[in-house]
């Protein structure tokens, strides 16, 4: 028997990022998504510019750069920028190269220098980006100014609880307007003392053949996941949440792209976790002096916090440990960037994070507990990485346009599942309980369809409507 | 750790002693026999690294920053992964990879607390499923072994890899 379905056409030219974003739009309301948005490569390139090259993109903490001259090389979509503090303690963001042929002008990870000079001819600049000078300067370029030729910077720059964004476009919003509802749950985990946060080291970094969404789609507010990609970790006692407790909690859209999770005790009474697990001397001295009440309250029940910044920068905390026979679980804070690296490639950056005042046996607890959990070479995210890939794979497969495959992200609609939209959540954004719910992605995939389809100048809304 | 003071001739019995130890091990690990290595190879005492390198400047030295790793186990830990490879639910490792570790270069000292330094270049050929084209990890390891009840076992490991970006989706497998 033969039956043809119209709607499985095969083109001969692969489809274009407009019809997958068409359809896209066509499958959001139904909670479906075309699978090439995981690989084709049209969409990446239409990525590149419209979301990279204007949404605020996260690239390091301040905490990298403490000192004059300090510098980082980070990136905004595939290019390089130097983060770098200069004389007078501004942080710059500079694209990396030069002026006169475009050479890379910094060609080290990190580092401290009073200027940055292009190996190809010697024009040098300093740390504010101003050119300072170039060899034989009379001869070459005497009359010529200096000014207007220094390196190119970002649109805009700024910071949030130390945490350095930037954006290449000069009409976006700024960084606390398009972070929107999203700034009360940063608060909550970053500003939960008075001394904040600080990194502890440099970034790990490695690659996997997958796409960068698949990262900022897991950390939005995956959890259903952990049952059976993650089960190894109850196994071998990483872990101190149940999975069908852990399930309870919170999904929360705090702004339009910006989507977190809270694992949560029904009550503060309840046994277990607080605080996402930090010790209690530590936890002792979280207050409000930087958070309201209602915020500290959310984290005293929490568990888990896991979040992702449109487009790129995703946020976990929870209660972990790399050996469950020596060292019971203890809170761990990673920040990462999801950078894309082609359609089917993402490099991971890693960070660990601890708060300033833990003492120094606290800070190594959290490091270790964190490496041995959440790092490349960690039982817990070491299995993330295998569907990763297939899903990418799937996402470029010819088998995928030809069948018109989509995903099915349908979990807490309505009628689907017990997830049920709550209006007693005390921060903002649209929240659900329980954890079995995919809107959270929905409003990841909504608003990059949203920012991928704006005209120059023109910006998705950045709130809910009311 | 240096090897500048009492480095054993190729040949002679310690290093022939240690390069069948490193054969032993390479062995057990390609072989899947993670268990037995971490029981009859590995000290209780291990602290087992694979520092973090970025791209630095000359004058700066070889970029490994300090304090920060890949890995940083103990025996515990390093008893956790082999614990969780052995559940069925390592889908990092399951079906698992094609391993085989390359040693050569190998050049052992005398050390200290009738210990033994070795240091040896490495090279990891590493393939998933159906790929032809295999993840590659070359280093220096920097190992310590010492003679435990007449055995020897490892006591201390420093990977030095020459990646700075881990070229692979993780680091499921042990060096």
């Amino acid at each position: 028997m033969t039956t043809t379905n119209p709607q499985h056409e095969s083109s001969a030219a692969g489809w274009t990022a407009d019809e997958v974003l068409h359809k896209l739009d066509d499958g959001l309301p139904q909670g479906e998504i075309p699978a090439a948005l995981f690989g084709n490569a049209d969409v990446y390139d239409r990525e590149l510019r419209s979301v990279f090259g204007r949404c605020w993109v996260f690239l390091g903490h301040e905490s990298e750069i403490q000192a004059k001259g300090d510098y980082v090389l980070r990136r905004i979509g595939e290019d390089n920028f130097v983060v770098v503090r200069d004389e007078d303690g501004g942080i710059n963001v500079l694209f990396d190269a030069c002026r006169h042929r475009g050479v890379q002008v910094c060609r080290s990870d990190s580092g401290n220098t009073s200027h940055f000079r292009c190996p190809y001819h010697g024009w040098t600049y300093n740390t504010k980006g101003n050119l300072v000078g170039a060899p034989l300067w009379r001869n070459a370029f005497g009359g010529m100014s200096k000014e207007g030729n220094g390196l190119s910077p970002a649109a805009q720059v700024a910071s949030y609880h130390g945490l350095i964004f930037a954006t290449l476009d000069a009409t976006a919003p700024s960084l606390e307007e398009y972070l929107g509802g999203m700034t009360w749950y940063l608060d909550l985990v970053f500003g939960l003392n008075s001394d904040g946060i600080e990194v502890l080291g440099p970034p790990q970094r490695f690659v996997i053949d997958a796409n960068w969404k698949s990262g900022a789609d897991n950390f939005s507010g995956d959890d259903y996941h952990l049952g059976t990609l993650h089960r190894s970790v109850w196994e071998i006692g990483a872990f101190p949440v149940p999975f069908r407790e852990n399930m309870l909690g919170y999904h929360v859209q705090a702004s339009p792209g910006h989507s977190l999770s809270f694992s949560m005790a029904p009550t503060e009474d309840e046994p277990g976790p607080k605080f996402f697990g930090y010790p209690e001397d530590l936890a002792a001295t979280f207050d409000t002096s930087r958070i309201s009440e209602h915020q500290l309250n959310v984290a005293r029940r929490s568990r888990v916090f896991v979040g992702n910044v449109f487009p790129n920068f995703s946020i976990l905390a929870l209660p972990m440990t790399e050996d469950g026979s020596s060292h019971p679980p203890t809170g761990i804070l990673t920040i990462r960037t999801w950078q894309p690296k082609g359609p089917g490639q993402v490099e991971v950056w890693n960070w660990f994070c601890a708060y300033k005042n833990m003492s120094p046996e606290q800070k190594e607890r959290t490091y270790r507990a964190g490496l041995g959990t959440f790092s490349m070479g960690g039982s817990f995210e070491m299995d993330d990485t295998e569907p990763w890939i297939t899903v990418s794979r799937t996402g470029r497969s010819v088998a995928a346009e030809v069948l018109d495959f989509s995903l099915n992200y349908q979990m807490g609609m309505p009628g689907v599942g017990i997830a049920k939209q709550v209006d007693d959540w005390p921060g903002p954004g649209i929240a659900y309980w329980t954890r079995y719910e995919e809107g959270v992605q929905r409003n990841l995939f909504s608003f990059y369809s949203r920012m991928m389809q704006a005209a120059p100048g023109q910006w998705p809304d950045l709130r809910f409507p009311e | 750790m240096t090897l500048t003071k009492t480095r054993v001739p190729v040949g002679s019995a310690l290093h022939n002693e240690v390069v069948e130890w490193l054969y032993t091990e390479a062995e057990l690990l390609d072989d899947g026999h993670e268990a037995q290595w971490h029981q009859e190879m590995v000290s209780r005492d291990i602290v087992y690294r694979v520092p973090l390198r970025q791209t630095v400047e000359r004058a700066r030295g070889k970029g490994f920053a300090e304090g920060t790793y890949h890995l940083d186990e103990t025996y515990g830990s390093l008893g956790s992964r082999v614990l969780r490879n052995q559940t069925p639910y390592a889908w990092a490792e399951d079906p698992p990879s094609r391993i085989r570790h390359f040693v050569t270069n190998v050049r052992v000292a005398e050390a200290d607390e009738d210990a033994v330094a070795v240091r040896s270049n490495l090279l990891i050929m590493r393939t998933r499923q159906e790929q032809t084209q295999p993840q590659i990890f070359a280093g220096e390891r920097q190992d310590l072994l010492r003679r435990e009840e007449g055995v020897l076992r490892l006591f201390r490991r420093t990977v030095l890899l020459d990646l700075t970006v881990i070229g692979t989706h993780n680091l499921a497998m042990f060096f």
